[in-house]
């Protein structure tokens, strides 16, 4: 009941108090991609979800094809992951295991290129928000309204300088926020290279390939019925989970957010899939079984969202 | 606090004198004793047929049976507070009024129900009944496996959001939320 309320409500709003996206906030947003892709960095961000938090670290070198990344997680097992133009390399010690993904068809890179920004207007409200200070830095904020109930809103915290994000919001259909990221420390200038280097405690551990090829899903039989609106599908693959498991996977966007359906056969696991809704921040993950195949949907979207795409799967033999 | 109780039922507070009323009755067990009290003298006088005694136990203890719903978390949710809306239309009759103590307790519940409606009972039938917990401290939630792990960081891969804020939102597809338990 709140839900639908505030879904009004929201309508209401967004349609009344700031109908328009100004060319100012689209500016700002291009300002943000430039500073992602061009800023070398360094700081420690705290990642919020319902009552919990975790810190991290992240230091960003600036080359060609995104230049290198490195993320390390400071609480708990050091879990890092480490980018390198295309490749991604997650080091997960409490399983000795390192997964590497590639973006192998550079066709299917789905980076927003900044001539692109404008396109997010059609599906959400992007103005100018207040001017705050986040981490020493005095930032900017640019809200994204969502026009329907089918994504998420955000709020966004860009430095006035150098448009480096400082600090980002999820928001539900209620405005209550559904995740969190925020920069306690940031520094800004030249990383070095050994800033960057995989973990040497990672010799040894099991390397598992994603092995990404394209493949033509609809021709294997398969169907995704009625799409959600304002989403479009960019990425249609095969590839491996855990080595050992062949799943398409088909990723669909609005621009902003993303989601993937993973198509799966059921035969030859050894344990019962689950079926159900489960989440993570602004990640909802919904499971269920199609034609001996298990379909799993996986996206920055509300609940209600991922489950509606899961649901017009659909199966038929080809003839 | 009896004579507010006894107020309240018969519906000669103002809207700004509910709270005190409400909140014993959601702490206090004398309250709730002499709320239980009152009605049972009430339905003597009017001749009402009379519910078993413990059915607001058995309601509650039922409840607590049901298999807890998956999905995200609901917010928290105050019962008085949506309790005090529901007074003015329920107090009239002493059945709806115990039917009020038994929708206290349900309340908690009430509120994670909507998130079953949008999954469509087709042929496949969806969902989502997993395990059985106490209704108010365990919210229920199908936690984040290994294996889901996998899911995540490949949905992350092909995100356009890493374009506006790099890999900071790798950390929720290896955060520790959604590690295994065990190695």
């Amino acid at each position: 009941m709140s839900r639908t309320l505030g879904a009004l409500l929201l309508c209401t709003v967004a349609g009344w108090a700031q109908a328009q996206t100004t060319p100012e906030a689209l500016g700002w947003l291009r300002k943000i991609y430039d500073a992602t892709e061009k800023l070398s960095y360094t700081g420690t961000f705290v990642y919020q979800q319902g009552d919990r938090t975790e810190t991290s670290r992240i230091a960003h070198r600036a080359g060609a094809r995104g230049g290198t990344e490195k993320l390390e997680v400071l609480d708990g097992a050091p879990r890092e992951i480490l980018r390198t133009g295309d490749e991604i390399r997650c080091y997960l010690p409490e399983s000795r295991t390192v997964k590497v993904d590639h973006r192998s068809d550079p066709r299917a890179f789905p980076a927003l290129l900044p001539e692109q920004v404008d396109g997010l207007a059609e599906n959400y409200v992007i103005a100018l928000g207040e001017t705050r200070r986040v981490a020493g830095y005095d930032c900017r904020a640019i809200t994204l309204t969502p026009k329907d109930d089918l994504r998420y809103g955000y709020t966004l915290w860009a430095d006035a300088r150098t448009g480096m994000l400082l600090k980002a919001r999820t928001l539900d259909l209620d405005g209550s926020t559904v995740e969190q990221f925020t920069f306690t420390q940031l520094r800004i200038g030249d990383v070095p290279r050994e800033r960057l280097q995989p973990p040497r405690a990672a010799q040894g551990w099991r390397v598992e390939q994603a092995g990404v090829a394209p493949v033509d899903l609809s021709q294997a039989g398969w169907r995704v019925g009625a799409e959600l609106p304002g989403f479009r599908k960019i990425v249609e693959i095969r590839r491996m989970l855990r080595d050992t498991h062949p799943v398409a996977q088909m990723v669909y966007t609005d621009g902003l957010a993303a989601i993937s359906v993973f198509i799966e056969p059921l035969v030859g696991r050894s344990e019962a899939p689950r079926i159900g809704i489960a989440s993570m921040g602004a990640l909802n993950v919904y499971t269920r079984k199609v034609a001996e195949h298990l379909v799993t949907v996986v996206g920055e979207v509300p609940a209600a969202s991922v489950q509606r795409i899961g649901n017009t799967v659909e199966y038929n033999q080809p003839q | 606090m009896k004579t507010k109780i006894s107020a309240l039922m018969d519906g000669e507070l103002a809207s700004h004198e509910l709270d005190e009323p409400l909140q014993a009755l959601a702490v206090d067990a004398e309250a709730c004793e002499a709320w239980r009290t009152y009605h049972l003298i009430s339905d003597v006088l009017q001749g009402t047929a009379l519910l078993a005694d413990n059915c607001v136990r058995r309601v509650t203890a039922r409840l607590v049976e049901e298999p807890a719903l998956i999905g995200p978390l609901p917010a928290d949710v105050a019962p008085p507070e949506r309790a005090r809306w529901f007074v003015p239309s329920a107090l009239a009759a002493s059945v709806a009024a115990v039917a009020l103590v038994g929708w206290m307790a349900f309340a908690p519940q009430e509120k994670a129900a909507p998130l079953l409606a949008p999954v469509a009972l087709d042929q496949q039938p969806a969902p989502i009944v997993v395990a059985k917990k106490a209704a108010k401290d365990a919210p229920a939630r199908l936690p984040m496996t290994a294996a889901t792990r996998d899911y995540l960081i490949a949905h992350q891969t092909f995100s356009p959001r890493n374009s506006l804020q790099g890999m900071a939102r790798y950390v929720r597809a290896v955060s520790a939320e959604s590690a295994p338990a065990k190695p």
